[in-house]
């Protein structure tokens, strides 16, 4: 516990921008994984359990492709789409399945998924932790700003997650495929009647979601670590943000993954022990007080 | 009455089989199957209350396993209890965590109840490894559990815990039955089916529901419990979310409608883990496709199925029953 | 017995509940008729305690009960079986009706095995005695044919030794022999228990034939009330509610 450490931080504005920049970090690496959860559970009313991994095989992807073509903004990319197409697969293959069947069935398929990719991991890149390095497009010297120094990959994640976010939103709300999802998180039967196949719209969704996953593996890997196992400790994570933001909204979760960001960030300099414990006090209350989150719709 | 008597009888036939095994001098290999299968059996027996009898499932279960594990441990390394004296005091730990954690979480529907209970096994999880000097962190307690007499009985010896920890097992497992065939297991098996109209009922959904939560957690506690004294130690894995799914898996495996099913699952899962470990190192991968296998092509545990049929020979019985007195009745009314 | 005084209730701005005032005679056995959406069921879930009255007192025995939570309202002695019956899939019928009874009871103890006990069998089984049940007693609910989960759902209800029991469509989904024979079964109960019994019914002839008063809904409000004799020659019935084609069928009930 050091609360005079976290003080001395607010006092100055380096340090504000540094913990701001690395608060913000966390909180889009979140936002990208939360809003695919939120937005599978909004429509299909599954909870993801295998988020985590989609996010971890979405990092070895971008790590992989950027050995062979050397682009990062194309492994990025790629690993977005093929995590994207690998989702889809799950969705068809396994979890559509499940969609009638108690929630233990759903946790079981998940956690099966868990385990295999795991596994596959260690054996396809092996279980030593690999690293991606910074790759040369952002070998720059650092943006100071007030003092602060702000790594320009750094910058360029957030920019980069806040517009992928801001697509998704877009999509979601302005366009006749978003129209037709909505709809379908209302009443999927209602909107099969209507002569839509409501089944490709759920695949659909389930890969826009992956995706989401993917991109942020791609975006963590030249940042973080890349172990087998390391999709778990952020599914909890993005659980959490969807909880407090609100299961099915992305606003919701955009909100909260700031909020969770933060509070890592802060919190590790003035009660590094209690960072955990604040999130999930902070979850706790919006449970206590709104139980359907900040922005979520009332329990249906 | 009958029924009552009959379930004692078959405990103390447990019992006395459980106690021949060193008797015959059973390989130590054996014994020590014996026992990791107690501990993790209770594992998957209370959590089968929440899951197969209340239908809450939990994915956090693994948290109360680890309570009672680290809070018996760091008792008997301080010096300050006995053993049954830090057997109550971990089972009393174990149980006000779950109160805690079920205040939080019984009120919620199945899903945020899932992945609560998950999440607050991270919880715990992270402060074992983060309070390195309380829990020692990743490493777990190390340098043993002291073991010091009670009343005659010397648990240091290996052939004396072991009927230690069968006293035990059985015992909890004997409560567990008692908890299932009681009027309070029927108002469990109400509310899985149909808590809306239990409530209608009268009954206090979330005070029963949290009860069942209580209890269940308590006898993960001692399986916990009997898995640090059989191992001399405690470890983060103990609470780690993969345990929580193994137990799940054992319920699969074994059958969540048949008392003892979750039991025939432990055995199961200890002996697939132990044939793959000598043919791969893949363990995760082969116990995911067994999952995928189950899940996807059974869609129940196999003693399910079993149970399944038995029910249904039961319920042509009761039809035939039935159809005869309508049969009566017609032609009553027809005269 | 149950007295209702100035009932409101809407949802979203939509008025369910307009202004009702009913009054229910201790021991009556009363029908609640109306077209689809009059806000019959709606009036059933404020009685019970599903959702609160926006204005307006609830009286039980004297006793304003609005605003209760469903189960202290359950406990205060109102019982009530549903339109589509709700039921335990996985009990048979004597299990559902003894764990039914213990509730009321308070016997849901950990203490004492094995389930049923005796206090809450004996219960039980009188009432598969009185709804005709006994021959399925066996028979899990998820098995039962459709009258037998309809009287499993009142027999619920039952074990609860409701002072007012609330029944919603009883002979819904039934063919015209059953219905007669679940409306002579409701008949029997309701002479059995002396209680306040008020049942939601579309059939015409069976309301006008066992109903002592008649309540007509409309709009979420009270249009008529009286005997079943009064009720059928009222003239704003015949016009808002009985229709042409309906008025035939009511016709019909008068001379059956």
């Amino acid at each position: 516990m050091d609360l005079d450490a976290l003080l001395r931080c607010v006092g100055t504005t380096s340090c504000v921008v540094t913990q701001l920049t690395s608060g913000m970090i966390i909180g889009m690496l979140l936002f990208l994984i939360a809003s695919g959860v939120t937005l599978i559970f909004g429509v299909l009313n599954v909870i993801n359990f295998a988020h985590g991994s989609l996010y971890m095989i979405g990092a070895y992807a971008a790590w992989t492709f950027y050995q062979l073509t050397g682009s990062y903004f194309v492994s990025a990319l790629g690993a977005a789409v093929a995590v994207g197409m690998l989702g889809i697969l799950f969705e068809r293959v396994l979890m559509s399945k499940v969609y009638g069947s108690n929630v233990l069935m759903q946790l079981l398929v998940c956690y099966a998924v868990v385990l295999i990719s795991d596994d596959l991991i260690k054996i396809i890149w092996g279980p030593v932790p690999l690293s991606m390095g910074m790759p040369p497009e952002f070998r720059l010297p650092p943006i100071r700003f007030m003092g602060g120094v702000i790594p320009p990959f750094y910058l360029f994640m957030i920019l980069a997650a806040m517009a992928i976010g801001l697509l998704l939103w877009l999509v979601i709300v302005r366009t006749r495929f978003g129209s037709i999802v909505r709809a379908a998180a209302i009443n999927g039967p209602m909107v099969s009647a209507l002569g839509i196949r409501v089944n490709l719209y759920y695949a659909a969704v389930f890969g826009i979601g992956s995706a989401l996953a993917g991109a942020a593996g791609a975006l963590a890997a030249p940042v973080r670590s890349l172990t087998p196992g390391m999709g778990f400790s952020i599914l909890i994570e993005s659980f959490i943000v969807t909880v407090i933001g609100g299961m099915g909204s992305i606003v919701g979760a955009f909100v909260a993954s700031i909020i969770i960001g933060l509070t890592r960030s802060f919190g590790s300099i003035g009660f590094p022990l209690f960072v955990d414990g604040v999130m999930f006090l902070i979850m706790a209350l919006v449970l206590i007080f709104k139980p359907s989150g900040l922005f979520g719709r009332e329990h249906r | 009455m009958a029924g009552r008597w009959r379930d004692l009888g078959l405990a103390a036939l447990g019992l006395l089989l459980l106690l021949l095994v060193p008797v015959f001098g059973a390989p130590p290999a054996i014994r020590d199957f014996i026992m990791f299968g107690m501990a993790y059996g209770l594992l998957a027996m209370s959590l089968n209350l929440l899951i197969g009898y209340t239908g809450l499932v939990s994915f956090g279960h693994a948290m109360f396993f680890a309570a009672g594990a680290y809070a018996f441990g760091l008792a008997m390394q301080s010096g300050k209890f006995s053993i049954p004296g830090a057997f109550v005091l971990a089972i009393g730990f174990t149980a006000l965590m779950a109160l805690i954690v079920g205040a939080i979480c019984v009120r919620l529907n199945e899903i945020y109840f899932a992945f609560l209970t998950l999440a607050f096994q991270m919880l715990f999880y992270n402060i074992i490894l983060g309070w390195v000097s309380f829990t020692g962190g990743d490493q777990g307690l190390m340098g043993g559990i002291p073991r010091p007499k009670f009343l005659g009985i010397d648990l240091a010896d290996r052939t004396q815990l072991y009927i230690f920890c069968s006293v035990a097992f059985v015992v909890c497992i004997a409560i567990l039955r008692q908890v299932v065939t009681s009027p309070f297991g029927y108002t469990l098996r109400m509310i899985r089916d149909n808590q809306e109209r239990a409530a209608f009922l009268g009954i206090n959904v979330i005070m029963v529901k949290l009860a069942c939560f209580v209890i269940s957690a308590c006898i993960a506690g001692v399986g916990g419990i009997l898995l640090t004294l059989f191992v001399s130690g405690a470890y983060p894995n103990f609470g780690f979310w993969t345990t929580s799914g193994e137990a799940i898996f054992m319920i699969l495996l074994g059958g969540s409608n048949v008392f003892l099913g979750p039991l025939v699952g432990t055995v199961i899962l200890r002996l697939l883990n132990d044939i793959t470990v000598t043919y791969t190192s893949h363990t995760e991968l082969v116990l995911g496709i067994v999952i995928l296998v189950l899940v996807l092509g059974l869609r129940k545990g196999p003693l399910d199925l079993l149970a399944e049929r038995w029910e249904n020979r039961r319920q042509a019985k009761a039809q035939a029953v039935r159809d005869a007195a309508d049969k009566d009745a017609q032609a009553g009314r027809d005269a | 017995m149950l007295k209702l005084e100035n009932l409101k209730k809407s949802f979203g701005g939509v008025a369910a509940t307009r202004d009702v005032t009913l009054d229910f005679a201790d021991g009556s056995l009363s029908a609640i008729i109306g077209p689809n959406g009059a806000g019959k069921t709606t009036l059933f879930n404020l009685i019970t305690g599903r959702f609160p009255p926006d204005t307006g007192r609830i009286l039980l025995a004297g006793e304003n009960i609005a605003g209760l939570s469903q189960r202290r309202i359950v406990r205060l002695g109102i019982g009530r079986a549903f339109q589509v019956a709700s039921l335990f899939p996985t009990l048979t019928v004597s299990e559902a009706l003894a764990a039914a009874a213990q509730a009321h009871q308070r016997r849901e103890t950990v203490l004492r095995s094995p389930f049923p006990l005796a206090a809450t069998t004996k219960q039980g089984d009188e009432i598969m005695e009185l709804l005709g049940l006994t021959r399925v007693a066996g028979i899990l609910s998820r098995n039962l044919s459709h009258g037998d989960q309809k009287l499993l759902d009142i027999g619920l209800a039952l074990a609860l030794d409701p002072k007012v029991l609330l029944l919603d469509e009883p002979t819904a989904g039934m063919g015209p022999e059953e219905r007669w024979r679940m409306i002579e079964t409701v008949q029997r109960l309701w002479r059995a228990r002396r209680m306040t019994l008020i049942f939601i019914e579309h059939d015409m002839d069976i309301v006008f034939k066992v109903a002592q008063t008649v309540r007509v809904l409309s709009y979420g409000s009270v249009l008529a009330e009286g005997t079943p004799d009064e009720v059928r020659t009222n003239a704003k019935v015949i016009e808002a509610y009985l229709g042409k084609s309906a008025h035939g069928t009511a016709g019909q009930g008068a001379t059956a």
